[in-house]
């Protein structure tokens, strides 16, 4: 099953989920009007609370590098799910689909995140426990 | 594709888990609440109050309980929402995906039982109809609201959730929000501590006939004393402030929480609300918390709160570009 995700897996065709209940108004955050495609290399992995931030370099057109802040879900449960901070290594080029900060500055929130090869970033219910519970 | 898989994933644990619920006689007869060294009955561990049940019975649902069939259909039509596909460009799409994260209620352990509601008295699984003084507050509050401005107009319009202070898993009442519900038990002689995940918040509850706080030292949190009951710890909290209002209540609600190891797993959880300056009777719910994976994991909101920033900078930065584009 996972092989055949990654084989079928563009961007273009990966579904995308309704948010629940969030921890603030992201369309207040960012710009409904911005919708952006970003191709970047992971400087760095904030696993922070309330959301986590992905660093990425990203290539202009003109060969200049800019930095861009990336907006993801709180870590919390991927630390639950054997996901590290050695899970991502500095230098994993991904592609992400989001919405640019309504302040204008180079930070969106990661709509979805992609792989390089077509992988989606972290495996959510195929992780090892997903879902379970074990004892003490 | 994936998300279907995630959704499969997670109900094949659903399905499981269902056939789980209500033990059988035997099996519940064989087993004895545990003890502390000092004989209190047990509740530590780590605990996820994650359900998909709501808090008022659904319309359309007339009975108490759901077959099991009708409780897994339920779930599936959840589970199915969650997963649903958003289309780029509208409010709903503008947001980091729930399950790339594994923080969809799917992928939550989950204290499954049959209940159509958590609201178990009245028995119609409703909240009680609102006193007059609790319409007009709720109006007045409305209206008071609307006088501060827009949300983005200052940091003290954004919620306390927002801002980090007080979340709904908090509470008390401690109900699951969206996504780590995950709470740690811990007893001693004198005093039971209920950390929440959510704001990394110790709730400290000193047991014992302590009175509780004078009246006019109020707290979001309110005023926290407990006891045993048999194997039940009941927590008694009053001194709640006039800055939370849960489902419209005043700061003088009264709230009642029972405690009660029912499975090895499994801790009943059932809170009584009692606040006549806001419904004409009192009124009942019960969740079903569940054994957890541990330990808990940091989550100091506040320090990384970046989202409130990005919020107020962007009006800032709007209203300024409104301004230039208005001709002098």
């Amino acid at each position: 099953m996972r092989t055949t995700f990654a084989v079928i897996a563009g961007v273009g065709l990966l579904l995308t989920t309704v948010p629940m209940q969030a921890h603030h108004a992201f369309s207040a955050e960012f710009d409904i009007s911005k919708q952006l495609k970003l191709q970047g290399t992971l400087t760095k992995w904030e696993m922070i609370n309330p959301h986590s931030w992905f660093h990425i370099d990203v290539k202009t057109p003109d060969g200049k590098v800019e930095p861009w802040l990336i907006e993801g879900g709180s870590p919390n449960q991927l630390i639950r799910l054997g996901v590290t901070k050695k899970t991502l290594a500095v230098g994993v080029e991904f592609l992400v689909e989001g919405y640019q900060a309504r302040d204008g500055t180079n930070k969106a929130v990661g709509r979805n995140f992609v792989f390089a090869d077509g992988r989606s970033l972290f495996l959510g219910g195929s992780a090892p426990a997903a879902g379970a519970t074990e004892g003490k | 594709m994936f998300h279907r898989f995630v959704a499969a994933t997670a109900l094949a644990g659903i399905v499981t888990a269902l056939l789980l619920v209500a033990p059988t006689a035997a099996q519940t007869r064989k087993w004895t609440v545990p003890r502390t060294a000092d004989g209190q009955p047990d509740l530590q561990g780590f605990w996820n109050n994650t359900t998909y049940i709501t808090l008022e019975r659904p319309k359309g649902v007339t009975t108490e309980f759901y077959t099991r069939e009708e409780a897994l259909q339920m779930m599936k039509r959840a589970a199915d929402e969650e997963a649903e596909q958003t289309e780029p460009g509208t409010i709903a799409d503008v947001h980091y995906d729930f399950t790339q994260f594994g923080l969809d209620k799917s992928q939550s352990p989950l204290a499954l039982n049959l209940r159509t509601s958590l609201i178990v008295d009245p028995p119609d699984g409703k909240l009680p109809p609102l006193t007059d003084e609790g319409r007009r507050r709720a109006a007045a509050r409305a209206e008071a609201r609307k006088r501060m401005g827009a949300l983005t107009d200052a940091v003290q319009n954004q919620s306390l959730m927002v801002r980090c202070i007080l979340m709904d898993r908090n509470g008390p009442p401690m109900l699951a929000g969206a996504y780590n519900n995950n709470y740690q038990i811990l007893q001693t002689a004198g005093t039971v501590m209920i950390l929440v995940e959510m704001l990394h918040d110790p709730r400290i509850i000193p047991l014992g006939a302590r009175p509780q706080l004078p009246q006019q030292v109020r707290q979001l949190e309110g005023s926290s004393r407990g006891r045993w009951e048999g194997d039940t710890l009941v927590i008694e909290t009053a001194n709640f402030t006039d800055k939370t209002a849960f489902q419209g209540s005043s700061e003088n609600m009264r709230l009642t929480e029972r405690f009660t190891r029912t499975s090895e797993d499994t801790i009943t959880y059932r809170f009584t609300v009692d606040d006549p300056a806001t419904w004409t009777r009192p009124w009942s719910a019960e969740v079903l918390w569940k054994k957890a994976i541990g330990p808990l994991f940091e989550h100091a909101c506040h320090e990384g709160n970046r989202g409130l920033y990005n919020t107020l900078a962007g009006a800032r930065a709007e209203e300024k570009r409104a301004a230039e584009k208005t001709p002098k």
